[in-house]
């Protein structure tokens, strides 16, 4: 063997997957067909936001990269939703995506460990008979050869891109398709899809004029994603905010004709969360405005990114509805808009481990498996290096549940139910999202990142320190009682309390901790956010106990498991669709088993019993 | 958001008819799970002897509903491992009527039992290794209960416009919830919508009350029409009732009243359970003893579904009756008995019901008649849904609650992401009734419903 693991392509899943293998101790290629775009931020330059900051904040209590390479180069940080409740708040930055990218190429650069060589895989070695895969084959024809593969081809595999009339083999504009892996990989046996997604025209700063626009600034100050960094002290840069009109609308709607999206040429299914703004115009004809965002691409570049509006209209269509946008009148396009079309693996062919059910020891991340997305991706990379490197030290694999990660809920919603568009987390994607907070990553994963390896001594000493806080913060809370001549001061909604304990107090849905803090100066001694932390712990104690009973039910049917060989054929009295299902994904457990769908109800109950025996479920 | 909803948990109390639904001299209901024989000594008196008994070994006694016994009966009792399932069990033998057992039943429901899905005693008795049965037996169980449940589906003409109804409900509740989650999933300066409100539960909360208010036009079959004999002491009400009684199978000989105002007797109507009360005469009384008695006639009355004012053929039309006729004269509930009528001389007047209480002469013709004013004031037309179990009551009333608890949430000022917990519950409530609702499905009614930003 050449190395131990190969990981395919550069980007956010490459890079946590390369990174893991090789912080792990295995020798480890990082092949990438161009080593300039390692770690690009190919749409829109932003980290994090609803459910993907909590990704983001998931990777690092794992020991992944993403959150320490954004927090050395946001240049605007927000926590969004703040007014809808702790467990879907989450924060999101704006990144200079050239120092992202910088950032990146030098992490893996100067990984111990980790080989990167640039050229592009044209094929996988696979041993059918024995169900392994053994390598990799290049464009310049080598081949190289391991025990582990992790494929993250992103948007590249078999890629074209659309501008109206304009075609070219491209994954991103300028950038040449991996042409070749696609179809070897369906002349392997793999159902592989098409999918579309889009990205919008970038434009030159000094052409928009910023007076005609909302401006919004970030939060300050800037909090890291990473729980490894304390605090963070970069340039807020603002965004603005503008409008399409009916203007807009008009011009698109006349040149529909034209967009590639509507001439039956893109097969592939786009995302309808984030649609084109032809879709947006043919989908909600009664909306009169649709919101766009202008982001920064970089502290030291021009060029300015309109979120919102993406398109594959032709460029001179283009031009004409940006320059309706108030603030766009003189705009200058520096890259157009595109949409691009690719393969992707369906990945109901993977185990919960992301590993081929085909071929052991390769691995498939990111958006290859349909997902859209950085933090999606990355999450994947992760996961696919953990358990790569797990397989290699012969251990047993790491899997998150639903209850316990957003990466749970991806990657099982991902080899359960497969996709048919572009798949972005959403945190009602998460049936236990009250469980899920951002804050929380670090406290509810360390056994998991503990077992996974990656962390260094410095975040396990931080993150006793945390756990160990937050107690004293608790019981600093339980035992201190409002008194009297606390409340001189404070406000009414804090008056009221007197006699009360702070923890009686804080449950209050209109006490903040902030406010009691100014009654018991000793909650000042510690961090702002593990005051908060435990100040939400408390405050939905009665709603998290209530999310507690549902998980306690899933965890009982998660725990039933089922042998990777279990005959389905042998079972009787299971309706043939259900049979077809379960041979398909094959479940690890009985309670994968009754998400996949159109698996009866009747026909879990079957296999419960079945499994029920070999488990003694109920010895537990 | 749910998870299937899967009701085969093995570790909290279940409880079932054993014997089938039908009236009949004895009826078995098995009990099982963790801690069983405590939970079931709540309703058995003395409770004591139950709880205290041996394993294998059979306690005489009542089931009792705080004070009020419902039932002499007898308990076996098993300890764990000891029995069918290998956990804790009580099978109660009570008698075999169609209201006892309903009554029973729900008093199990009430203290901490779950009705049983089909197949699920043999289930825990698999899991607990207590079966000698192959594999394919245990199986085999699961889906001829299976197929069971789907003929008594088949079988109930109204379960397609329950289903129907309900899940309008749930489509409610789920365009709710994607409003909300649609807030909750795109920061709040980029969604573009209206904030969610409190009030906006109301319309889905009517239609749920309005479901659950013909749950007691399905149960009157189950808890029994209330008809009452009223009219003059001597008019032969008694001798009516006696009639009633030996006619009619009598399905619980038990007599209620312990007051002597009123006799109370199930009876069985042409297949319908009937309780029948025998008032005190209706007469102008001055003592104060017949003034409470006619106040309780009265109220008997005021709550009966039919009514049979049986007048005396041999008085012909008496003040009485002329009072009578004219105070209820709008009251669809009344039926007239002519009785007596192998003693009369004079015709009954129209409308009548000719009866001989002593030769049982038209007691056919009266049972018709009850019938068909049960049938009209109480039967629901198929394409409208009535909920006949206490499973559906309960869920929507789970449902109901939900609903209620999450817009009281909003009104305390609760994130909007705690609250959305409680329209889950809801959905999971009525999800359980009809069939799962996954997150999918929020996520399609959030991009069908709503156009989104970033």
């Amino acid at each position: 063997m050449d190395y131990k693991a190969i990981v395919v392509g550069g980007g956010h899943a490459g890079i946590e997957a390369s990174l893991a293998i090789a912080r792990l101790g295995f020798p480890t290629m990082l092949v990438t067909q161009n080593l300039d775009v390692i770690g690009k931020l190919s749409c829109n330059p932003a980290i994090g936001g609803l459910a993907k900051g909590n990704i983001v904040r998931e990777v690092d209590a794992l020991g992944g990269e993403m959150g320490k390479l954004i927090d050395a180069s946001m240049l605007q940080f927000r926590i969004l939703n703040k007014s809808r409740g702790p467990a879907v708040q989450a924060p999101r930055a704006q990144a200079d995506r050239f120092l992202y990218q910088k950032l990146a190429k030098e992490t893996v650069e100067s990984q111990k460990n980790l080989h990167v060589y640039q050229d592009t895989v044209v094929d996988l070695i696979l041993d059918h008979e024995k169900g392994l895969c053994r390598g990799i084959v290049t464009e310049r024809g080598r081949r190289i050869t391991s025990e582990v593969v992790v494929l993250t081809t992103g948007t590249f595999m078999e890629a074209r891109i659309f501008i109206g009339e304009y075609r070219q083999s491209s994954g991103r504009l300028g950038e040449p398709a991996a042409i070749g892996l696609g179809t070897a990989m369906r002349a392997h046996g793999y159902r592989l899809g098409r999918l579309k997604t889009g990205t919008p025209a970038r434009v030159k700063k000094s052409s928009i004029d910023f007076s005609r626009m909302e401006e919004q600034s970030g939060d300050n100050p800037m909090l890291p994603f990473s729980f490894s960094n304390e605090e963070i002290h970069r340039a807020d840069h603002s965004c603005y905010i503008t409008y399409t009109n009916d203007e807009t609308h008009n011009i698109i709607n006349e040149n529909m004709g034209s967009s590639p999206l509507y001439s039956g040429e893109i097969v592939g299914a786009g995302p309808r969360y984030c649609p084109s703004i032809e879709d947006k115009v043919v989908r909600f004809p009664t909306r009169n405005r649709h919101q766009i965002f202008v982001e920064p691409e970089g502290a030291d570049s021009e060029e300015m990114y309109l979120n919102g509006i993406s398109s594959s209209l032709p460029e001179e269509v283009q031009y004409r509805f940006l320059k309706t946008l108030p603030g766009l009148e003189n705009v200058e396009i520096m890259r157009p808009g595109y949409a691009v079309e690719y393969d992707f693996v369906d990945p109901t062919q993977l185990l919960p481990t992301l590993e081929s059910k085909m071929h052991k020891g390769l691995y498939i991340a990111g958006q290859t498996n349909g997902t859209s997305g950085y933090e999606e991706a990355a999450c994947q990379g992760l996961m696919a290096g953990i358990n790569g490197a797990l397989s290699l030290q012969g251990k047993e694999p790491l899997i998150l549940t639903r209850d316990e990660a957003y990466t749970g809920v991806l990657i099982d919603d991902l080899v359960t139910l497969g996709t048919n568009e572009p798949y972005r987390m959403f945190t009602s994607r998460a049936e236990y999202r009250l469980s899920l907070r951002h804050d929380d990553c670090d406290m509810r994963l360390f056994p998991k990142s503990r077992y996974a390896g990656l962390l260094s001594g410095k975040a396990m000493e931080l993150f006793e320190k945390k756990r160990n806080s937050l107690e004293e913060i608790k019981e600093l809370l339980q035992s201190r009682r409002i008194k009297k001549a606390d409340v001189e001061n404070a406000p009414p909604s804090v008056a009221g309390h007197v006699g009360d304990s702070l923890f009686k107090a804080v449950k209050d849905p209109e006490v903040t901790i902030e406010e009691l803090a100014e009654i018991e100066p000793a909650l000042k001694r510690y961090k702002s956010q593990w005051v908060k932390h435990a100040e939400l712990d408390v405050k939905y104690e009665g709603y998290i106990a209530k999310q507690e009973k549902q998980v306690a039910r899933f965890k009982k049917m998660e725990n039933v498991k089922i042998p990777a060989d279990f005959d389905y054929d042998a079972i009787e009295g299971i309706s043939t669709e259900s049979r077809e299902k379960l041979k398909k994904i094959r479940p690890l457990s009985v309670g994968q088993a009754s998400r996949i769908s159109g698996v009866r109800n009747p026909d879990i109950a079957v296999l419960l019993v079945l499994m029920g025996k070999e488990n003694n479920v109920s010895a537990e | 958001m749910t998870m299937k909803d899967f009701k085969y948990d093995p570790d909290d109390l279940i409880a079932a008819l054993a014997t089938p639904w039908a009236e009949s001299a004895l009826a078995v209901i098995r009990t099982s799970g963790p801690d069983c024989i405590e939970a079931a000594s709540r309703v058995f008196h003395p409770s004591d002897k139950l709880k205290n008994a041996a394993g294998n070994t059979i306690v005489y006694g009542y089931i009792s509903d705080g004070d009020v016994k419902l039932d002499e009966v007898t308990a076996a009792l098993y300890r764990a491992p000891r029995s069918y399932t290998g956990q804790e069990s009580v099978e109660f033998f009570i008698h075999g009527s169609l209201p006892g057992i309903t009554k029973i039943l729900e008093l199990l429901f009430r203290s901490g039992f779950r009705e049983a899905s089909p197949g699920e005693f043999t289930f825990r008795a698999f899991l607990n290794r207590k079966m000698d049965l192959t594999r394919a037996e245990a199986v085999q169980e699961i889906i001829s209960a299976k197929s069971n449940q789907a003929q008594s589906l088949a079988l109930n003409r109204l379960s397609g416009s329950i289903e129907n109804s309900i899940n309008r409900i749930k489509s409610d509740v789920t365009d709710l919830l994607a409003s909300v989650e649609i807030q909750l999933d795109y920061p709040e300066d980029e969604a573009e919508m209206p904030d969610v409100e409190a009030g906006e539960t109301d319309p889905i909360v009517d239609k749920i009350d309005r479901l659950l208010s013909t749950y007691r036009a399905g149960r009157i079959y189950q808890e029994g029409v209330r008809v009452v004999l009223a009219g003059k002491t001597n008019a032969g009400k008694s001798s009516l009732f006696n009639l009633f009684l030996k006619e009619d199978r009598s399905i619980v000989s038990d007599i209620h009243g312990t007051t002597r105002d009123y006799l109370e007797s199930w009876i069985s109507i042409g297949g319908i359970p009937v309780r029948l009360f025998d008032t005190a005469g209706l007469r102008d009384a001055d003592h104060p003893i017949e003034v409470e008695g006619i106040r309780r006639s009265n109220e008997i009355i005021d709550n009966a579904h039919v009514i049979l004012y049986v007048a005396d053929a041999r008085e012909g039309i008496t003040a009485d009756l002329e009072a009578f006729m004219e105070a209820y004269k709008e009251d669809r509930r009344c039926l007239y008995v002519w009785n007596k009528i192998d003693k009369a001389v004079s015709s009954a007047p129209a409308d009548f019901i000719k009866v001989s209480a002593l030769t049982a002469e038209g007691f056919s013709d009266l049972e018709d008649a009850i019938k068909s004013v049960v049938f009209r004031d109480h039967y629901v037309p198929g394409n409208e849904p009535v909920i006949d179990s206490m499973r559906q009551k309960k869920l929507l009333e789970e449902a109901r609650d939900a609903l209620g608890r999450y817009s009281q949430a909003l009104l305390d000022g609760m994130p909007m992401d705690m609250a959305a917990v409680d329209l889950t519950d809801a959905l999971n409530a009525l999800g359980e009734i009809t069939g799962e609702v996954t997150s999918v499905d929020v996520l399609e009614r959030m991009f069908s419903n709503f156009c989104v930003g970033k």
